[in-house]
This record gives C-alpha cells, sequence and structure tokens, in this order.
C-alpha cells in the first residue's frame, strides 16, 4: 500500500482470512485481547479519560476537580461575550462550508478534464492538509494584510483608495478557512464526479441535451453525495479550528479561542470544560442529524 | 495564412476556456500566494511601506529567528518530540492493527466507533482534560510529555492505516511460504514486514509530520523547556515579530513540502482523506 492510498473507516470493516500456521483466524480470544490492548488502552487513557476529566470538571464547583453544580453552564451561558462565541464558530462554519462547495465544485469539474498542468492543481489542493495551520495563518494574515500584496492590488484599481480591511473581519475570517478547510469538499467532489460513469453523460449528450443541462440535471445530482460528504468534513473543520482564529481572529473569537482564552489564560477550567463540553455535544448532534438526513435521502455512500 | 484566422477566432470566442483559464489562474494565486508572501517576508530585511516587495534584502530575520529565538533547541525539541510520537504510536498502533486486520475481533463496530471518535471532536474540547491529566501526572514540560499528548491524534491513524495495511496483505504470498516450510517467524521477518512496509513507513512518516506541525494539543501541555516549532511561531507573532515568524515557519514548512513531493506520484483523491487532517 503506497502512502497515497490511505484507507479510511472502511478499511476497518472487513477482514475475513483463511490461512494456515501462525496467521490462521484463530478463536483464541486472549490473544486477541492482548493484541486489542496496547492500541485500546492508549485510546482509553489519552482520549476517553481526559474526555471524562473535562466532563467531569465542567459540572465541578470552580476551582474544584469534582463535585456536581451547574454554575459553569450558567455562567457560560449568561456571559454573552461567551455565547456570541458560540454563535459565531457556527457562522463561520456554515459561510466557509458553502463557499467551500462554491469553489470546489467549478474547480472539480475543470480537473475532470485532463490538460497539462492537471496534476499540478490536484496537488495545490493538497496544500493545505500538509502546510501546518500556524504557517498557513502567517502566510494568509501578510497576504491580505493591510499592506499585503492583496490589498496592494486592491488599491490599484480606480476609486478605491486606502486599505480595506479583511485581517481581522469576519469576511476574512471567511476567506481564511475557505483557504483551510475547501480541500476535503474539493477532493470528495472531484472524487464523485470522477467516478460518474461517462456512459450516463454520453447518453443525455446523444438525446440532445445542451452541456448545461447535462450538468444541472446529470453531473450535478450524481455528485451530491460526494459534496455532502466533503462539505461535512470542511464543516467540522472549520467548526473546531483553532490555531488560525487564535492568530488572525482578532476581536472575533470562535468557542474554540474563548475555550483557551478561559481556561489556560484566566485559569478558570472550569467554565472552559462546560464551554468544551457543549462545543463536543453540539458536533456529535450535528454528525449524527447530518448522517440521519443523509440515510434517509437515500444520499449516504456508507 | 490560412490557419492564423481560425485559432485566432477560436480563442476569441471560446469563451468557456477563458474563464476556465481565468478561474485556474486565480485559483493558483489565493492558494500560493500565502505561501510565496513567507518566503518573501523572511529574507525582507526591511518591509514597512505599502511596496510589493522589500525595500532591503537580506537574511537578517533568520540570524535573528537563531539568536533571539533559540531556533536550534527549538527544532531539536520538535524533531525529538515528532520521533517519540513515532515509536509510541507504533508500538501501540501494530499490535493491535494486526488484530483489527487479520483476527476475528468481536465488537468490530463499537472498536471502530471509538477509533474515529477522536477525529470527530474538535481537538480544543478534549485538549483540555488532557492537559488536566498530564498536570496531575507530572507530565506537562517533558518531551515525553508533550509526544504522549502528540499521540492522542495520530494513534488513531496509525491504527487505520495499519489496520488496513495487514487486512490487504496478500494471503497466498503467506500462504506459499508456509506451504514451502517456512517457521512462522521467519515468514513474519521475510514475508510479512516487507509487505506491510509500505503502509508501516506511511504510518510513521504521517505520525512524524503530524507531530511536528501540531499545534493545540502543544499549547496547553508546553513549558520552557519544550518549546515546539509551532508554539515558537505563535509566541513570536504574540511578540509582533512577524517576520521572524515568517523565517520559522520556512522551516516549519520543510517537512511537509517534503511529504507532498513524496505523495505526488500517486495521487487518489478519495484516499488521501482518511489520513491527512489540516489542524
Amino acid at each position: 500500500m503506497s502512502f497515497a492510498e490511505q484507507p479510511g473507516a472502511a478499511a476497518l470493516g472487513g477482514a475475513g482470512l483463511r490461512i494456515p500456521g501462525l496467521f490462521r483466524e484463530r478463536r483464541n480470544g486472549l490473544v486477541t485481547l492482548a493484541l486489542l490492548t496496547p492500541g485500546f488502552g492508549g485510546i482509553a487513557f489519552l482520549f476517553l479519560l481526559p474526555l471524562w476529566l473535562v466532563f467531569q470538571l465542567s459540572f465541578a464547583p470552580e476551582g474544584a476537580d469534582s463535585g456536581f453544580t451547574l454554575d459553569n453552564y450558567a455562567s457560560f451561558l449568561g456571559d454573552g461575550k461567551l455565547v456570541d462565541a458560540f454563535f459565531l464558530s457556527i457562522e463561520l462554519a456554515v459561510l466557509a462550508t458553502l463557499f467551500s462547495i462554491l469553489l470546489s465544485v467549478p474547480l472539480a469539474l475543470a480537473l475532470r478534464r485532463p490538460f497539462r498542468s492537471n496534476r499540478a492543481f490536484r496537488l495545490l489542493i493538497l496544500l493545505p492538509l500538509m502546510v501546518p495551520a500556524l504557517v498557513s495563518a502567517v502566510g494568509l494574515r501578510l497576504f491580505w494584510g493591510d499592506v499585503g500584496w492583496a490589498n496592494l492590488t486592491i488599491q490599484l484599481l480606480p476609486f478605491v483608495d486606502g486599505p480595506i480591511r479583511i485581517v481581522f473581519t469576519i469576511p476574512g475570517l471567511v476567506l481564511f478557512y475557505v483557504w483551510l478547510f475547501f480541500p476535503f469538499t474539493a477532493l470528495l467532489t472531484l472524487a464523485a464526479l470522477e467516478g460518474i460513469d461517462p456512459a450516463i453523460e454520453e447518453a443525455a449528450e446523444v438525446s440532445g441535451a445542451s452541456r448545461w443541462r447535462v450538468l444541472i440535471h446529470v453531473l450535478l445530482p450524481l455528485a451530491v453525495p460526494g459534496i455532502l460528504a466533503g462539505s461535512v468534513l470542511t464543516f467540522i473543520e472549520s467548526f473546531g479550528a483553532f490555531s488560525v482564529p487564535l492568530v488572525t481572529g482578532g476581536d472575533y473569537r470562535p468557542l474554540s479561542v474563548q475555550i483557551y482564552t478561559v481556561s489556560a489564560i484566566f485559569l478558570h477550567w472550569n467554565e472552559g470544560a462546560a464551554m468544551s463540553v457543549v462545543m463536543g455535544v453540539t458536533q456529535i448532534v450535528f454528525l449524527v442529524t447530518y448522517f440521519r438526513l443523509l440515510r434517509r435521502r437515500g444520499w449516504s455512500e456508507r | 495564412m490560412s490557419q492564423l484566422p481560425a485559432t485566432y477566432g477560436r480563442a476569441i470566442w471560446d469563451g468557456r476556456r477563458v474563464l476556465g483559464s481565468t478561474f485556474l489562474l486565480a485559483f493558483l494565486l489565493y492558494m500560493l500566494a500565502p505561501l510565496a508572501i513567507i518566503a518573501v517576508s523572511s529574507v525582507g530585511k526591511t518591509w514597512f511601506g505599502p511596496t510589493f516587495l522589500p525595500e532591503e534584502w537580506g537574511l537578517d530575520w533568520y540570524v535573528w529567528a537563531n539568536s533571539i529565538g533559540n531556533i536550534p533547541e527549538v527544532l531539536k525539541n520538535s524533531v525529538i518530540i515528532a520521533a517519540m510520537a513515532v515509536v509510541m504510536s507504533l508500538a501501540l498502533a501494530l499490535p493491535t492493527g494486526w488484530a483489527l486486520g487479520r483476527r476475528r475481533v468481536p465488537i468490530r463496530g463499537f472498536l471502530s466507533t471509538l477509533v474515529l471518535l477522536p477525529r470527530m471532536l474538535p481537538p480544543i474540547a478534549f485538549a483540555l482534560g488532557v492537559a488536566k491529566l498530564f498536570y496531575a501526572l507530572g507530565l506537562v514540560d517533558t518531551l515525553f510529555g508533550v509526544a504522549l499528548a502528540h499521540v492522542t491524534i495520530t494513534l488513531p491513524f496509525a491504527l487505520l492505516v495499519l489496520s488496513a495495511t495487514f487486512a490487504g496483505l496478500d494471503d497466498r504470498l503467506i500462504e506459499a511460504a508456509e506451504v514451502c516450510g517456512s517457521r512462522p517467524w521467519r515468514t513474519f521477518i521475510w514475508v510479512v514486514l516487507p509487505l506491510a512496509m509500505p503502509g508501516i513507513l506511511s504510518a510513521a512518516i504521517f505520525v512524524f509530520t503530524t507531530s511536528y506541525n501540531e499545534f493545540t494539543l502543544t499549547l496547553l501541555t508546553y513549558g520552557p523547556h519544550t518549546v515546539t516549532l509551532p508554539v515558537k511561531t505563535y509566541l513570536v507573532i504574540g511578540d509582533g515579530f512577524v517576520p521572524v515568524a515568517s523565517a520559522i515557519s520556512m522551516i516549519l514548512l520543510v517537512p511537509s513540502l517534503l511529504v507532498l513531493l513524496l505523495i505526488q506520484s500517486q495521487l487518489k483523491p478519495d484516499k488521501l482523506i482518511g489520513g491527512l487532517k489540516g489542524v
């Protein structure tokens, strides 16, 4: 298996095999258990236990590790700034997802056809996934900043005097989020479009459909599962984004940044934990409803 | 002569093509310019005015990063932590990946969900718990502790890749070795390991780059002795030295770009999603 062929969750699904010797599928439960222990022990200790600690902290009185009170949730929900942070996170995630789709669909349509630098453009899509988010934040801040290249170019236009503020605004953050998180949408949209049987498209053309009609009535409907699967990834990545809004958000602090500020800077760990729980639950609820909806519509691939 | 007008006419009238090229060019600039400006800013000795390029060029910011930013020490931390994360992730994921890939495992669905769960929650939402736990155990501000915090993110990925690698091994080759009289451990060393090596290597490379780039969990578990490159970049930005941050960013970019070169020969869009994560 090559580096590029990293499988997703599906790979965990099935492995039925019948081979002799050491490699036969034995029913020796103890050996299986011993083999499973390191990995799942690691997950239990490094993920489940911290998750439980966050949960416990969120109900503990201020400064304590355990106990039961709803004060942390009350002070979170009573603080207008923190509630705004929650809605800002959702707003940014929704906008970033919409614009990612708007960028990804034409891009995938363009990359579907062979042309000379096609491969280079596919690599370009991977760039944000490989570059450390903090480095991207530095670059985006410089490029879109008041004296960055984008602003200098805008000012070459007539009727524009003075820099246009982009960094530290909501449109700016959306611009950055799209740069960072559209690859999930683009890659799965591209995969969906490339998976369409050319015969279907040809059939539509032979039947006299114009290119536009083929696009609207054949290609896009067939690509919808891919677009949706990709955009859900873009959504959760945007919702949870931390390093980029921390560096480029300015006064706009989404929930992730507020969790960090409240707990690690102001040392209100219990309130930070309550905010973490709300954030985690929101995301899980979103994912569950989303997949329910997909399955009901018959759009789910899994 | 007769061909010229035809080509000319096509170039003018093929609006779709022009539109497509413009769109791709704009996309190219949108993606690349923010990274290009980091490179320029890192070698721009003075660049304060609203100009497209620096007034003076020089490597001064790298010298600054080296002396004031203490980059050799920070780079050493980053590399040691990433290497420790690779060793720990593989040590934990190899046996479990083998079991998931090749053995009958009860409650498989539940275990799969467990592997995917850390990726479904925003890292910041459980990072507080990791910090709390590590403070209690005295792991904060140790190289081992920061590396272990990274394993939270890298272990599920290593499990996914390795279980798929082991599940995908060609049974016939293993069978052939057995039939030819090879003992189990010889089969394992000479047949199974070489076959699984690409998967193991890709897991190792991914864990290394993820740890090298990891910011969120480092920020909550680092201390004065365990500053890594991303944290240093953040601290330097906070101090207002953006050009120095650019110089450090250039060092941070190296492994990611190497990996991009490594994978560029085999691009399958849908397969890449599983492992790569930008935050």
